[in-house]
């Protein structure tokens, strides 16, 4: 029953408490925003740099990836205060906030790596090559690890993740940048044959159809990555179309 | 984890995709063009075995289905919090309400946990809003006061996070319970609940203007279009009215007398 000397029904501290919340809140996103727009314009300056891969011979990457590897690092730094910030959260309270611009990073840290960049723990630099999301976690820190729940092809990461709350890269992310990969490789294989380099569509051909028999086995649902997967068979049928016209011209040595 | 057969396969589709729209077969046509399950044939799996990068692969696929899964019991549950939400005539069946709730939330609360508290935020919102709307009615039935996010999120089976949003939102629900309690009492009995004639007492009213007023002060501007900031607007507009309803309900009573609350029962909000 109602206490006489409690005069109204809501405890004033109740809504001074949640208004703090919120303003904390708003903080936090504000401090995440400023880090997620200079990674943006990194973003930006790091794909420019990786754009001209599609004008220079293969021999003459090296001064590409060199600048591009420079370019990365500065993300990486972005990346690291970003994981600052966040770590105070739980980390999908604000991920919608960063994932697009992290997935950003992960496709240039996949490009170069694929065009021969991002030599990393040991592990040499090799064209056409596939930087796993380890890899990627590596590149970007040691302790950016995915959490993943019981993946076993990992080597360095901590077992039993389950309840960590914690910055990482997650599946979804390396999956949609795997997929912005697979689409630059497409535009790639079109301008090798303009570079009179007419082997690097074969090796892209097989790369795009290892990574699209892998797309197949996945239960996607209704969201975005299965939306942008489907864009998968496509460019692998214009890689087909090219390796096609290759053939044909008796331009690619049959084996 | 094996992949569901394509009928389970449906109708988890259904539930991703916008309830009510499109038809089964659309929404069947629309998955068969993508690249998927179905594509078991003996040679594709020749092929697909060739591919250096399955192992990976088969680890993301193993763990997207477990957090499909979970997806789909968080969002199951959540409805069905939602539906076990019916307005109580008497205040005995705010009690079964309050368990059948409960029961849906120790189904979830291993999937709520650690890290996937605020992965599943979104699909959890609703039902945890409609808990809040629940628990601080009983609350106020039992003590005349607002329940506060720590009473509120002791009550909640562990595990399962109570979030400062879904807490005032679940108030402004509150908002249209209180105002069904009155206008129900005052049909029936004639009077305002908790007032009486005793004076000094507060009565609902009372109570439903302070809810409206702090309401009104806190300041979601920051927010954004995130929780919060998306919602709050309409149901700051649909809490005004509830208050505005009770408050021409008493007026009616007075204009009227006693016992004749009319036009004002069915307009619930």
């Amino acid at each position: 029953m109602v206490n006489p000397s409690e005069t109204g029904m809501v405890d004033p501290r109740i809504f001074e408490e949640l208004q703090n919340k919120i303003d904390e809140d708003a903080e936090v996103r504000e401090q995440i925003r400023a880090i997620v727009q200079t990674l943006e314009r990194q973003g930006r300056g790091a794909q420019s740099i990786l754009s001209r891969a599609h004008s220079t011979p293969a021999a003459h990457l090296k001064p590409v990836l060199d600048a591009a590897e420079g370019a990365i690092k500065e993300e990486v730094a972005s990346i690291k205060s970003l994981s600052d910030v966040a770590s105070s959260s739980p980390y999908y309270k604000y991920n919608g906030l960063w994932t697009r611009d992290v997935q950003n990073v992960i496709f240039s840290i996949l490009l170069c790596g694929w065009l021969g960049g991002m030599a990393h723990n040991g592990k040499a630099a090799e064209a056409g090559r596939l930087l796993t999301i380890e890899d990627v976690g590596a590149i970007l820190d040691g302790t950016l690890i995915p959490i993943f729940q019981r993946l076993k092809l990992t080597i360095s990461v901590p077992v039993n993740l389950k309840d960590r709350d914690a910055f990482h890269i997650s599946i979804e992310e390396y999956l949609q940048s795997l997929i912005t990969l697979i689409e630059e490789l497409a535009r790639l294989a079109v301008n090798s044959v303009t570079l009179g380099d007419y082997q690097r569509p074969l090796q892209i051909s097989q790369f795009v159809k290892d990574l699209h028999a892998g797309f197949q086995i996945l239960n996607l649902k209704n969201d975005s990555l299965r939306r942008r997967s489907d864009s998968i068979k496509y460019n692998v049928k214009k890689i087909e179309d090219i390796v096609y016209d290759l053939s044909l011209r008796n331009l690619v040595s049959k084996s | 984890m094996e992949p569901l057969p394509p009928t389970e396969a449906m109708s988890e589709l259904s539930i991703t995709s916008h309830p009510q729209s499109k038809s089964e077969s659309e929404s069947m046509s629309e998955q068969m063009s993508g690249i998927k399950r179905d594509h078991n044939g003996v040679k594709k799996e020749k092929e697909v075995n060739a591919s250096p990068f399955m192992p990976m692969f088969e680890a993301f696929r193993d763990e997207l289905d477990e957090h499909h899964d979970r997806r789909e019991r968080i969002i199951k549950a959540s409805r069905d919090i939602t539906a076990a939400n019916i307005p109580p005539k008497i205040a005995l069946e705010t009690a079964e309400r309050y368990t059948a709730m409960q029961k849906q939330f120790s189904a979830i609360a291993a999937d709520l946990t650690g890290i996937n508290a605020w992965r599943y935020q979104r699909q959890i919102s609703g039902g945890i809003q409609e808990y809040m709307e629940a628990v601080s009615f009983e609350h106020y039935l039992k003590h005349q006061r607002l329940i506060t996010i720590s009473e509120a999120a002791g009550t909640l089976q562990e595990g399962i996070e109570l979030t400062g949003d879904d807490y005032v939102l679940g108030l402004f629900d509150l908002v249209g319970e209180l105002m069904r309690f009155a206008i129900t009492a005052m049909a029936t009995t004639g009077s305002l609940p908790g007032g009486g004639g005793d004076g000094g007492r507060r009565d609902v009213l009372v109570d439903l203007r302070e809810l409206r007023t702090c309401f009104q002060a806190l300041d979601t501007g920051s927010c954004g279009g995130t929780g919060l900031g998306k919602d709050v607007e309409k149901k700051m507009e649909v809490m005004k009215t509830c208050v505005e309803k009770v408050e021409s309900a008493v007026y009616g009573l007075i204009i009227r007398g006693e016992g004749k609350a009319e036009g004002l029962g069915s307009g619930y909000c």
